[in-house]
């Protein structure tokens, strides 16, 4: 009897547990059926941001309603990954520019090339010819830019008027100079800071020396002089012991003492010096990036797609281009902080009388993206490790280039 | 008939495992069965979205391990973490749990909480504050040490020092959780025993080598046990400290699958990292499962 | 006399331990104390080197900014949902480590070893897997997807089974000669028994759920499943991190995690009673 009494109660546990569980997860589930919901997946604080315009566009188009999800960035890949094996997906995705080619491959956005007509909005004319590489995957349209961002030369003016350059270095041969001089200050100071985990900082150098990539060509150009010579520039400033090869101080820190006056980065390091070195305001400002054969720098920042099995393509592609129109780019860049990918976006007095964004809105002109090749990752942390072997593990940087061109073309296959 | 009854009879032991059982075999068991078969495959995102594109490549993925120069490293740097880390980490937990086990007093019970305190701390905090101690140049460590005229230590900057820094990281993190295993063991030691021991003369050392420690074989051998799997997987340290470098010195085999599955896309190749060092462990394991079975006899 | 002097041993005996806890102790917090005051530090003092231990200029400003940018009602409701839900685990890895301790039955051994496998294969391969056989089971977006898969884990089977094979045989045999029967002797005589084992598992159970992220996350197709863990992060850049933020957020979370531990610490050293009836 008593037994008994023990496997009912065991029972009993068990079901209220699932039922407990069961009611309070479902919500409400489908709205009235004249309006259609979409849904969005954006990253992080733009997620959660996102909610004040959607807002705007709900009242504009009372037949749609738009529920924005919130991704952390750190954990947005395992997010998308699971929606790409289920099929479970949004139906407009926000996206890396770094990660579109991976998806895109792998078919999960949606090509919109037959609804461009449709949407003027969405004219490759309107944005920057770097971001307009971004929108596309071999011949398809599978993104457009929503914001950008590329990089820049941040600089402290004091520290470099000291060794005798009251404008920022502006050619390869300056910014040698310059950062040769400005270690020679002391001990443990430096002139430039090279991250040498930030993937994109090799090409930027290679693209400034006249490399073009060309997923067609043998060994996608690594081998062409171009490429070999932006190497040997990349890795001479660690050899000479001018830029620093272990971390040391944290940049903000190190740009606030003066240890290290010159680093590149994207916008978002305008905001970080304000908030965590505000003592040096004024001290410093932003440059276009020192040129060899050009100036290029890399341009970032993300796209907004269409998951490849939305059932709500003409909604969210309204949606997207509500998002795209120039009056809320800068109502965005009001609450965002980020910058506008419309072209037009940019004559816009904000952009145009902030001393610190005046320089990203003439970097912009001359940027391209990372190439937008499915295994680029994989590639570019090959080229990061063969680049470490030769600064801190004293390797000859030729034979370590002849082992990275196998090792890409092997990864590329 | 015979069987049936015979069931029903045992079956309390079947009753008692089967909520766990079934939820392990459905949410543990047959994910890994498919990961075994992933790692036959070259699944790859473009196969994730569309199934018809994976293909059956047999057993090239480990034949590619074994030539991957980087695979070979992880796993000596596994190998060095758990040799040195482990038996660290037990040393210093049945350290602490001894001595907090000492007293009662209101000072005996806030440490108890405080040398668990590491484990619950923030790992971005962990990050910041052990990157200052371990800073080159302006760390404290290098500092400290530069008052008695030691010569500044790349903390994270060689490969091996880098991995003997990460190891102290990691004790210090893991000693919090083993500490509570063993406090709570040496509660189901009967003081009586002591007593005895007391009476026959035996001293404190006595006492330990021959009473505490035998008592908490259990104990030992689960935190050994887990403690091993555990560090076999070593992953968080380096994932927040170094991100495997410099020269790979510090990747372990979980970062390296981490990197393969998750930054590469390369599943069917990380996959195949995975089932290795499963196979590492499990040997381990039982390993450890066989000495112990010849040591219960005496 | 020589009681006496033995006395006087023990209390420098008492002392030294003493000292020796209080030195290793500031040594092995002081992160822990970092933390907590960071969070109460401008965002320009966090990085600063060498790093202030306490804040020059303390501010509450992390954590009103942290409680305006959360949905945090919502997210603490789910959070609390799951913890509670999650101790229903306990009860399951007590169960099966009490079967796997004092039962014989057949194929106990391979299928103890086939549990312990389950701990043996990083988390991140079998992802895809698990979340393909929850869509499958249309668990998706619910808080049983969430909770299920951790119901039951390996490493609380083992330490279950690891501390419940020390208790002495004959009590259980006792009881049964008394007539009681196996769930009885289970709940009335065991448990009771197991307190500090419980304690210790119980403490793990409420981190591990507390902190629960990465499900809550991959389940949910919208906010309304979302843990603080989850919305902590939200609020980390993909470039840009606000440290002090950040840290107001952890030292949120540890709150509740260290009444916890005071309030079950007292049953991890209490003891087992049965010395007695031995």
């Amino acid at each position: 009897m008593k037994k008994k009494v023990w496997s009912l109660a065991l029972v009993c546990a068990l079901s209220v547990s699932t039922l407990l569980a069961g009611c309070s997860s479902s919500g409400d589930e489908g709205s009235s059926s004249d309006t259609t919901t979409i849904t969005v997946w954006a990253m992080g604080g733009e997620g959660k941001q996102l909610g004040q315009l959607t807002e705007k566009f709900e009242a504009e188009n009372p037949e749609i309603e738009v529920e924005v999800q919130a991704i952390p960035w750190d954990t947005a890949r395992d997010k998308i990954l699971t929606a790409v094996a289920s099929q479970n997906g949004p139906d407009v995705l926000q996206l890396g520019t770094t990660w579109v080619s991976e998806f895109a491959d792998a078919d999960a956005l949606l090509d919109i090339t037959p609804y461009l007509d449709d949407y003027p909005d969405f004219k490759a004319e309107n944005y920057f010819s770097g971001s307009v590489e971004t929108m596309k995957f071999n011949d398809k349209v599978v993104g457009i830019p929503w914001y950008i961002d590329t990089r820049v030369m941040y600089y402290r003016t004091d520290v470099l008027e000291e060794v005798g350059y009251s404008n920022a270095p502006a050619t390869w041969d300056e910014l040698k100079d310059a950062t040769t001089k400005l270690t020679a200050r002391g001990e443990d100071f430096y002139g430039l800071d090279i991250d040498q985990n930030d993937q994109i900082n090799p090409f930027i150098f290679a693209w400034q020396n006249g490399y073009e990539f060309d997923a067609d060509a043998e060994y996608m150009n690594f081998d062409s002089e171009a490429f070999v010579g932006a190497m040997e520039y990349y890795t001479s400033f660690f050899k000479e012991g001018i830029a620093p090869t272990t971390e040391g101080l944290e940049i903000v820190q190190a740009f606030k003492n003066g240890v290290k006056p010159i680093f590149f980065s994207g916008p978002w390091m305008i905001n970080i010096i304000n908030d965590q070195a505000p003592e040096i305001e004024g001290q410093w400002t932003t440059a276009v990036m020192p040129s060899q054969e050009t100036n290029t720098s890399s341009i970032g920042g993300s796209v907004l797609s269409i998951f490849h099995n939305s059932e709500n393509v003409e909604e969210s592609l309204k949606f997207i281009s509500y998002i795209n129109e120039v009056d809320t780019q800068l109502e965005w860049l009001d609450i965002a902080n980020t910058l506008p990918s419309r072209v037009a976006a940019w004559e816009n007095s904000v952009l145009q009388e902030d001393p610190h964004l005046l320089a990203f809105g003439e970097q912009l002109a001359n940027t391209k993206s990372s190439p937008q090749l499915a295994e680029f990752e994989a590639i570019a942390q090959e080229l990061l490790s063969t680049l470490e072997r030769v600064i801190l593990g004293g390797e000859d940087l030729e034979t370590q280039l002849e082992k990275f061109r196998e090792k890409a073309n092997e990864i590329v296959e | 008939m015979g069987t049936v009854k015979n069931l029903m009879k045992n079956r309390h032991p079947y009753i008692f495992i089967a909520p766990a059982i079934i939820i392990l075999t459905v949410f543990s068991i047959i994910p890994i069965v498919v990961a075994l078969f992933i790692s036959f495959t070259d699944l790859n995102l473009k196969g994730l979205a569309d199934w018809s594109n994976i293909s059956f490549i047999g057993l090239e993925n480990y034949a590619s391990l074994l030539s991957d120069e980087v695979f070979h490293r992880s796993i000596f740097n596994t190998f060095f973490y758990v040799i040195f880390g482990v038996p660290l980490v037990i040393f210093f937990s049945l350290s602490i749990a001894l001595l907090l086990n000492y007293g009662s007093s209101l000072l005996f019970k806030i440490f108890r909480g405080v040398y668990y305190m590491p484990s619950i701390t923030n790992i971005i905090a962990v990050a910041v504050v052990w990157g200052y101690l371990y800073n080159t140049e302006y760390g404290l460590i290098n500092y400290l040490l530069s008052l008695v005229h030691v010569d500044k230590i790349p903390w994270l900057g060689e490969p091996t020092i880098a991995k003997i820094s990460l190891i102290i990281l990691a004790v210090w993190k893991g000693i919090g959780i083993n500490m509570i295993i063993f406090l709570a063991a040496l509660q189901g030691i009967p003081k009586m025993y002591y007593e005895a021991a007391e009476i026959d003369g035996a001293n404190r050392f006595q006492r330990l080598f021959y009473i505490t420690i035998p008592l908490l074989r259990f104990a030992i051998f689960f935190v050994t046990v887990t403690t091993l799997i555990g560090w076999l997987q070593f992953f968080e340290e380096p994932f927040i400290m170094t991100k495997g470098g410099p020269l790979d010195g510090t990747i372990s085999m979980s970062l390296f699958i981490y990197k393969n599955g998750f930054q590469f896309s390369e599943f069917g190749y990380a996959a195949a990292g995975s089932f290795v060092l499963f196979i590492f462990i499990i040997i381990v394991t039982l390993l450890q499962f066989k000495l112990r079975k010849s040591d219960t006899d005496y | 006399m020589n009681n006496k002097k033995s006395k006087i041993k023990l209390r420098i005996e008492k002392i030294v331990v003493s000292i020796v806890l209080v030195l290793g102790g500031l040594l092995v917090s002081i992160p822990f104390i970092w933390m907590i005051t960071s969070s109460f530090k401008p965002e320009s003092e966090i990085l600063q080197v060498p790093p202030t231990l306490f804040p020059q200029n303390p501010t509450l400003e992390n954590y009103i900014n942290l409680f305006s940018n959360m949905n945090f009602g919502l997210y603490l409701r789910n959070t609390v949902i799951i913890v509670l839900l999650s101790f229903l685990g306990l009860l399951f890895n007590a169960m099966a480590g009490y079967a796997f301790a004092k039962y014989d039955f057949k194929g106990k051994n391979k299928l103890f070893i086939l549990i312990l496998a389950t701990m043996m294969i990083p988390a991140q391969v079998t992802m895809i897997p698990v979340y393909l056989i929850l869509n499958e089971l249309g668990l998706t977006n619910t808080m049983t997807g969430i909770i299920l898969p951790g119901l039951a884990a390996a490493f609380g089977i083992f330490l279950f089974r690891q501390f419940m094979a020390t208790i002495p045989d004959d009590l259980i045999e006792a009881a049964r000669l008394d007539g009681a029967n196996e769930f009885y002797i289970f709940f009335k005589l065991i448990v009771p028994v197991c307190k500090p084992i419980f304690a210790v598992q119980g403490i793990l159970t409420f981190i591990g759920s507390w902190n629960s992220f990465l499900w809550p996350l991959i389940i949910a197709n919208d906010e309304r499943l979302y843990t603080l863990s989850v919305g902590l992060s939200l609020l980390k850049g993909q470039y840009a991190n606000n440290f002090a933020l950040q840290m107001a957020g952890a030292a949120f979370m540890v709150v509740p995690i260290i009444i916890i531990f005071a309030f079950f610490q007292k049953y991890i050293v209490e003891g087992f009673t049965m010395s007695g009836m031995k």
